[in-house]
């Protein structure tokens, strides 16, 4: 024992430096330097990786060729992530110093959070200010500026804007039964009948994934009331209001009366609902206007084909105003933020470079052309709309005056989506949706439990 | 028993003589350090670190990003113990594992008894029941998520052998959600339980099988009486992987269920995972993670200490 005690002695300093530097390795591993790099690179070349969960990847390589006409020296490589997957993967990427260059953030607790990311980005108030001039503020979106916004640092620059609130059907479908959209409560519910004398599915809603929840029960207060919804996320109603019990009950009706397909709560909105609206099998689906780049031939084509189709055949989508439910003729609410920034990452090796990006795309005229013409989004700068005549639609006759109607719409909506929804209070939102659903509450259990939960956030 | 026999090792074995001029002679053995610093660095450094660190996580408050993360002392366990859904995911680890381990150690046990008699074609079964074993839960995922849909081949199936009464949404009841990610795991791991058993029973001595049945015995006297016994070391080592393989339960409830609907399916695995990354609380995820190592812990160390005081009342 003695002896060993010795050499404990004499090897104890040259064990407890090796563990020290395979402390100090792992702690370089995982942390690194927070403050910004210092050298920022060439902003006209170089070789930038850009990461988010959206747009898609057709989308995305639209923009990078027509920025590549404008900057052919930066390599830009965009890698698409799955929405529930964006966190996990962007949250070590930021720790590291090998993360992205460019990275999606959007308002809110969705997934990218600004909130949370806002932190690894640099600044894009000068980038922006260079851009746009110094009323630059007046030149975009406020939506797109405030929401974005962080400790008074401007984290990203909005791309563009999504709205929700509408219901995307399948035309085709209905012309091929003699089907009408409905308008009513009533109307939905035998049009659902009708589609399942068919063998078609009429609504479906990835009930599981309940962030999408949120979207249909604001639709239905909305319908009931226009504004207590959003007024509930600004903790100036409470949770157990009656507006929002009666939204509650009339989701619940919508399950048990056959609007909602059978097995909505094991379902998830994507990849599941949007595969069966894209496959043909459903008629009617939730989705906002991130939806219309699905009216193009070229889009609808790569969402049909992704969706497992081997012969994608274009149809024609249109969205619709959501049903009168209440019957109280409050139609037509939109409520969004703005899509999702691009934030340049403060500790990139090319800075520059992924700045010209971001402000690229973000602020100039033919970089917001491009999202314009994509359709995945209502512009951030507001002079541009999109170009008409250079968009190939699927059904140009009875999509262009839908299409142009919706973005109207959502331009004069102020209503709030996702942006002021806690992580936290968009799980008990989830809990409400499916408790009640299910019958394991009713809808005033379900409220007065999104209250305890809503009154226990800071 | 051991301080006897060890010194008698020791004569059999004396060190090596001193080789002249080597300076690693000079405490009369070769150091060691070198041999195990690989492992060390790894074991040391990477797992250990990580425990150590996970447990200081686990006294923040914290986004996992924030510089400024907040220190709350034991505020997280306390949290935990009044957290319903944290007992929620414990006893869906009790009732999970004790299903699981039943029938897969049930079914195993009989396809490796059946196996060990010369059955035909019995090379093809084996590769039937193992397969499921080395195919990734994400690849096999969607294929039960469309089996087990409202619209899926089970309830097609059903209809189409007139027990359309049966049909239901499998996925989207928590009545319901629950047995199917047990059956999707018993398919998945019995072949793992059936070739760990196959192995151990053609460890039997066979001149024991053969005195048994010159006695008499059936063919279920000898499989309870002689079999059994003699694969109880596979059954305690399967017992133990089972209550650790529950506590650390993720990918088929996540990738199939996403751990509901309405936290029906929810385990600790799913429930560290929405808490630390989707709702972002990693001080809060991580005392979850800390509690999953020492209810992982004591799992295994209940399982191995009853297995010898078993092991100890029988060779009394």
């Amino acid at each position: 024992m003695l002896g060993s005690s010795r050499i404990w002695k004499r090897r104890l300093p040259g064990a407890a430096a090796v563990f020290t530097a395979a402390v100090l390795a792992l702690a370089g591993c995982a942390g690194g330097a927070t403050t910004e790099t210092t050298d920022k690179g060439s902003a006209d070349s170089g070789t930038i990786t850009w990461w988010g969960w959206t747009p898609d990847a057709a989308p995305a390589e639209a923009y990078i060729k027509a920025f590549n006409k404008a900057y052919p020296n930066i390599k830009v490589t965009y890698k698409k992530l799955t929405i529930d997957g964006y966190d996990a993967a962007i949250r070590p990427a930021l720790a590291s110093s090998v993360g992205p260059d460019v990275f999606d953030v959007a308002p809110g607790a969705a997934n990218g959070s600004v909130d949370i990311y806002g932190v690894n980005a640099i600044d894009l108030t000068p980038a922006v200010e260079k851009s746009l001039g110094a009323d630059w503020k007046s030149k975009l979106a406020p939506i797109g500026v405030s929401s974005l916004t962080k400790d008074g640092k401007l984290a990203a620059l909005s791309v563009g804007s999504n709205y929700a609130g509408s219901v995307w059907v399948n035309q085709d479908l209905f012309d091929k039964y003699g089907l009408k959209p409905p308008a009513t409560y009533d109307e939905w519910k035998s049009v659902c009948a009708a589609f399942k004398t068919h063998g078609v599915k009429c609504f479906v809603q990835g009930a599981a994934q309940t962030a999408f929840n949120e979207d249909t029960l604001q639709a239905i207060s909305n319908n009931i009331e226009p504004g207590v919804w959003a007024r509930a996320l600004d903790k100036k109603v409470p949770w157990t209001d009656p507006t929002i019990v009666q939204a509650l009950t009339i989701w619940k009706k919508l399950f048990d009366d056959k609007i909602m397909q059978d097995g909505a709560l094991g379902v998830q909105q994507y990849p599941d609902a949007n595969n069966d609206f894209m496959s043909g099998k459903a008629a009617m689906v939730m989705m906002g206007t991130w939806y219309m780049q699905y009216s193009t031939v070229e889009g609808s084509t790569a969402a049909i084909s992704g969706a497992g189709v081997a012969n994608p055949k274009p149809f024609t989508q249109l969205p619709i105003a959501f049903p009168d439910v209440a019957g109280t003729g409050n139609v037509g609410s939109l409520y969004g933020d703005a899509d999702f920034g691009l934030a340049v990452n403060k500790k990139s090796k090319s800075i520059a470079a992924a700045t010209t990006f971001a402000t690229w795309l973000g602020t100039s005229q033919a970089g917001q052309q491009a999202v314009g013409d994509i359709l995945n989004d209502i512009p951030a700068l507001t002079s541009v709309q999109p170009d008409w005549t250079s968009i190939k639609l699927v059904n140009p006759t009875a999509q262009q005056p839908a299409l142009e109607k919706l973005i109207s719409d959502a331009g004069k909506s102020a209503e709030p989506r996702l942006a002021t929804v806690s992580a936290d209070l968009q799980t008990a939102i989830g809990v409400a949706s499916t408790t009640v659903a299910a019958g394991q509450a009713t809808p005033e259990q379900a409220a007065a439990t999104l209250q305890s939960a809503a009154e226990k956030l800071k | 028993m051991t301080s006897t026999t060890s010194p008698k090792i020791e004569a059999r074995r004396p060190s090596p003589a001193p080789v002249p001029g080597n300076p690693r002679n000079r405490g009369g053995r070769p150091s060691g350090l070198p041999w195990i610093l690989p492992a060390f660095v790894f074991v040391v450094g990477l797992i250990y670190y990580c425990i150590v660190e996970t447990g200081y996580l686990s006294t923040l408050d914290w986004d996992g990003t924030s510089p400024t993360p907040t220190s709350v002392g034991a505020a997280n366990y306390t949290a935990i113990i009044q957290d319903p859904i944290f007992w929620r995911a414990i006893w869906h680890t009790v009732v999970f594992f004790i299903v699981t381990f039943t029938v897969q150690t049930a079914i195993g046990f009989v396809f490796a008894a059946l196996l060990h008699s010369k059955v035909r074609l019995g090379a093809v079964y084996k590769v039937l029941v193992f397969t499921p074993v080395v195919l990734a839960p994400a690849t096999m995922a969607p294929v039960f998520r469309q089996m087990f849909a409202a619209d899926g081949q089970l309830n097609w199936a059903l209809d189409h052998i007139g027990l359309g009464f049966l049909s239901q949404p499998w996925l989207a009841q928590s009545a319901t959600a629950m047995p199917v990610v047990m059956f999707i795991t018993v398919w998945q791991f019995t072949g793992l339980t059936f070739v760990l058993y196959y192995a151990a029973m053609g460890q039997i001595d066979p001149e024991t099988l053969e005195a048994a049945r010159t006695d008499g015995a059936s063919n279920l006297r000898v499989l309870m009486n002689i079999v059994w016994p003699g694969v109880r070391g596979t059954t305690v080592a399967l017992a133990m992987l089972g209550v650790i393989g529950a506590l650390k339960t993720f990918d088929v409830p996540y990738l199939v269920t996403i751990g509901g609907p309405n936290y029906s399916t929810e385990f600790l695995g799913t429930y560290i995972y929405r808490i630390s990354i989707p709702s972002a609380h990693v001080g809060y995820g991580a005392a979850l993670s800390i509690l999953l190592l020492i209810l992982a812990l004591l799992g295994a160390i209940t399982v191995a200490a009853r297995a010898n005081r078993k092991d100890g009342e029988s060779s009394v």
